[in-house]
């Protein structure tokens, strides 16, 4: 997370409040675009409870999974409890939130076009059978316990806290950027299992990690340095202080990007196995 | 052109459409300009145009003719075929017939709601009239191209055992070639020739047998699905097609040895599907690397040597070039990060580092489950010798405990981050000419180049570029929502046409 000015010397001119700007960051958390890591598997966590125990009439629950298996399950899993790229539904604290699709609804409609989900367009009743498969799984499979996929924290238990702490402090260079007393203390409190392991090694997901930046040269030499909300080899769009979408092209502007994740990715071309369970290990630890 | 040249040309070419195109066995191996015949095009798989008329000096021009909307959730991921004017596109479950000089609908075939995977759609196929549909509770169903009367109607494979299909069929003389997918259940690999007229079951080639059967190698896997589109030779008479990983996908432990003939290129008699030669581009597969990309064939030269190639860049990370003759391997190198190999043995493989294969504390692997590449087609570039791949940089980890079982996926594994590239391979050394960066993540788009050293693709956003083949360098974009087929490229009444997929919509481009 941002939570300072980037850089008390460049103003973000298009509002030139860069308070405003920090304060808009901390209060919304907006997904990286495109996302590079939809899958946070939550088979670590323990399952939520459901808000709603009703049961379904079998023959819904049989049309729903119908629809479900065709057009949900090559991610969702066929049984919801997920698989390629998508989350394990019968896990999901949306899922036990939702009363009669309420919240699944609005969510299927849409769609999260960050986390590589489509918006599906689709009748009322065949929703509601999509629905009642999912919940009906949901109580099945927390009944059946475990899960299909499933990385237990204690799988993840094989490192050397005090390797990890040397590699983080030394050749891992972790603590150019991070610190354990700092901006990662307590982290072991917040997230454990899988859900660490992949923040480690590449943040993603919410609360969203530090978003790129971008310092803008506009043609008439003036200055902007704002977070990157999108960017490609066209066009980068920032989000200026009020959390709204400004495209520039580059073309007309000219577009230094920095980039935090950086770091992270070349670095996943660096560590050994051990390195990574040690790093893990040490993290583990900042409770 | 003078006037009275130009009316007689035209009035030929009225006189040829009024004829028809007849698509048969001549035709497919020498398509015409105006018209795009099999998923590649043609049947070497290199997906280059022979059209001059769009230049690096008039790319920027290009303009959009019309745009056909499916009006589907799904995005377009199937190479249109075009024949007597008309493009047949797919959506799971839907055949589109569309004018190709106005993209309005002639006819739409629905297929009824069935409990199979709707992942995606890799196109029609097309044959003396006929045009031939693959559904995704394993159907083929062959049709009537005037007006989309349905022919027949055959079942491939049980959607009910976890069967499905996406598969552009490919047609060698009077067999039409169907491959189905199937990755969360322990079913048998299997490719399957149907006859072109009446639907009836010529030939089976399995990649892994059924169980029980004997002398079989594959050491108790299943897997092995054949869901891309192959290649021909038709000098050679063989067939070249890309397998699947084997089932159980992450546990290697129940299923020993190399895995053949999943994770392999297979040649096969086109007449009796039986297997001539296969060459396993990844041995034993944990990591769901499919090496289901496109046997691409070229004939050059390599070393100083005439040589009759097949080249692949696999989603294993490693591109590959095979004397397909034989299959003997001529070049074996990386084109993307990897970690899980050794080294590469006498034959060619590379060979996987066992410390590399999922495990209860997980290990971190390059590439990730979406791999270097996948589905998304390349294109060869005769000219310079570039093959052009849409690569990606990625890493994921891999888990497996006894717990995970020995059925289906039997494990878990989690892309963690990724970067795609346009990249240019030098197909005599492995060389990358250049990279031309697309953004985070896997990309979608294939490729298509053409004589006027044009690159055609798509980013990870929302763009279709135009590159210059010799160097990468961006010659023109124009935004139109996420690409995930490949362009293809034909002329009509003299004009060069240009058709990509955009999300749900199918867009034609030409020169004002």
């Amino acid at each position: 997370m941002i939570t300072r000015c980037l850089n008390a010397r460049q103003t973000f001119s298009i509002l030139n409040t860069c308070l405003l700007f920090a304060g808009f960051l901390s209060a919304q958390a907006p997904s990286r675009d495109p996302a590079p890591n939809p899958s946070q598997s939550p088979a670590a966590r323990p399952r939520p409870k459901p808000a709603s125990t009703e049961a379904w009439p079998a023959a819904e629950v049989k049309t729903g999974e119908t629809r479900f298996v065709s057009q949900c399950g090559f991610c969702h899993g066929r049984d919801a409890t997920g698989d390629q790229s998508g989350l394990d539904l019968t896990r999901s604290q949306l899922v036990a939130d939702d009363i009669r699709g309420e919240k699944i609804g609005p969510l299927v409609r849409a769609g999260r076009p960050d986390a590589g989900m489509p918006p599906f367009r689709i009748k009322d009743a065949e929703l509601q059978a999509i629905v009642a498969f999912i919940h009906t799984q949901a109580k099945k499979f927390s009944e059946f316990g475990g899960g299909r996929r499933s990385v237990d924290p204690a799988d993840l238990d094989t490192g050397n806290a005090a390797d990890g702490r040397a590699y983080f402090n030394g050749p891992g260079g972790c603590s150019k950027c991070h610190s354990a007393t700092g901006d990662l203390a307590g982290l072991a409190s917040r997230y454990h299992g899988l859900i660490l392991l992949e923040r480690m090694l590449y943040p993603s997901g919410q609360p969203a990690p530090a978003l790129p930046k971008a310092t803008l040269t506009l043609p008439s030499g003036q200055t902007i340095v704002a977070p990157i909300a999108a960017e490609d080899e066209f066009s980068v769009i920032v989000l200026d202080p009020t959390g709204t979408r400004r495209t520039f092209s580059k073309s007309s502007v000219k577009v230094k990007s920095d980039d935090p994740m950086d770091a992270h990715f070349a670095q996943l071309g660096k560590y050994t196995d051990a390195d990574m369970h040690n790093v893990y290990a040490y993290l583990a630890t900042l409770k | 052109m003078r006037n009275a040249t130009r009316a007689l040309l035209i009035a030929i070419a009225l006189a040829a459409l009024a004829a028809g195109q007849n698509v048969d066995s001549n035709m497919l191996r020498h398509p015409p300009v105006d018209a795009w015949l099999t998923y590649h095009g043609d049947y070497s798989g290199q997906r280059h145009s022979k059209l001059s008329q769009i230049t690096p000096d008039n790319v920027g021009q290009l303009k959009q003719v019309w745009r056909f909307q499916t009006g589907q959730t799904q995005a377009i991921k199937a190479s249109p075929i075009l024949v007597d004017g008309v493009l047949y596109i797919t959506t799971p479950d839907n055949l589109w017939a569309v004018d190709a000089r106005t993209g309005k609908e002639r006819w739409h075939y629905q297929h009824p709601a069935n409990n199979a995977f709707h992942i995606g759609h890799r196109g029609a196929a097309v044959y003396k009239g006929n045009v031939y549909l693959t559904t995704p509770d394993c159907h083929l169903i062959a049709f009537q191209a005037k007006d989309g009367k349905k022919k027949w109607d055959v079942v491939v494979a049980d959607s009910d055992k976890g069967y499905w299909s996406s598969n552009a069929p490919l047609v060698v003389g009077n067999h039409v070639l169907v491959g189905v997918s199937g990755d969360f259940d322990n079913v048998p690999g299997q490719l399957k020739s149907f006859d072109a007229d009446t639907g009836k079951l010529q030939w089976i080639f399995y990649s892994t047998p059924p169980a029980g059967t004997a002398g079989s190698k594959s050491g108790g896997a299943t897997g092995g699905q054949m869901w891309t589109t192959g290649t021909y030779d038709p000098e050679l008479n063989l067939v070249f097609v890309g397998t699947g990983n084997p089932t159980p996908v992450l546990n290697g432990g129940v299923r020993p040895g190399d895995n053949p003939w999943t994770c392999s290129i297979v040649a096969l008699n086109p007449n009796t599907g039986k297997l001539v030669w296969g060459f396993q581009v990844s041995p034993h597969d944990t990591h769901d690397w499919d090496a289901n990309e496109i046997p691409v064939l070229v004939d050059g030269d390599f070393k100083d040597q005439p040589r009759r190639m097949l080249m692949q860049a696999s989603r294993n990370g490693y591109f590959f070039v095979l004397d397909r003759t034989n299959g003997r391997n001529l070049l074996t190198v990386p084109f993307a990060t990897v970690n899980w190999a050794k080294g590469i043995d006498s034959m060619g493989r590379p060979i996987p580092n066992p410390a590399k294969e999922p495990s209860r504390d997980g290990v971190l692997v390059a590439p990730n489950e979406a791999g270097a590449t996948n589905f998304r087609p390349p294109a060869f570039d005769p000219r310079t010798g570039l093959f052009i791949v849409n690569a990606q940089d990625g890493y994921g980890i891999y888990f497996f405990k006894p717990e995970h079982g020995g059925y289906g996926w039997a494990g878990a594994d989690y892309g963690i981050a990724g970067k795609s590239s346009l990249r240019a391979i030098d197909y005599k050394t492995g060389r990358i000419v250049w990279d031309h960066p697309i953004g985070n993540g896997a990309g979608t788009a294939g490729v298509l180049t053409t004589e006027t050293g044009l690159t055609f693709s798509g980013d990870n956003r929302t763009s279709v570029v135009a590159l210059r083949t010799g160097d990468g360098k961006t010659l023109w974009r124009e935004d139109t929502g996420r690409m995930q087929n490949a362009p293809i490229t034909y002329e009509l009444d003299g004009k060069q046409y240009l058709i990509f997929g955009g999300g749900g919509s199918l867009l034609a481009f030409a020169l004002p």
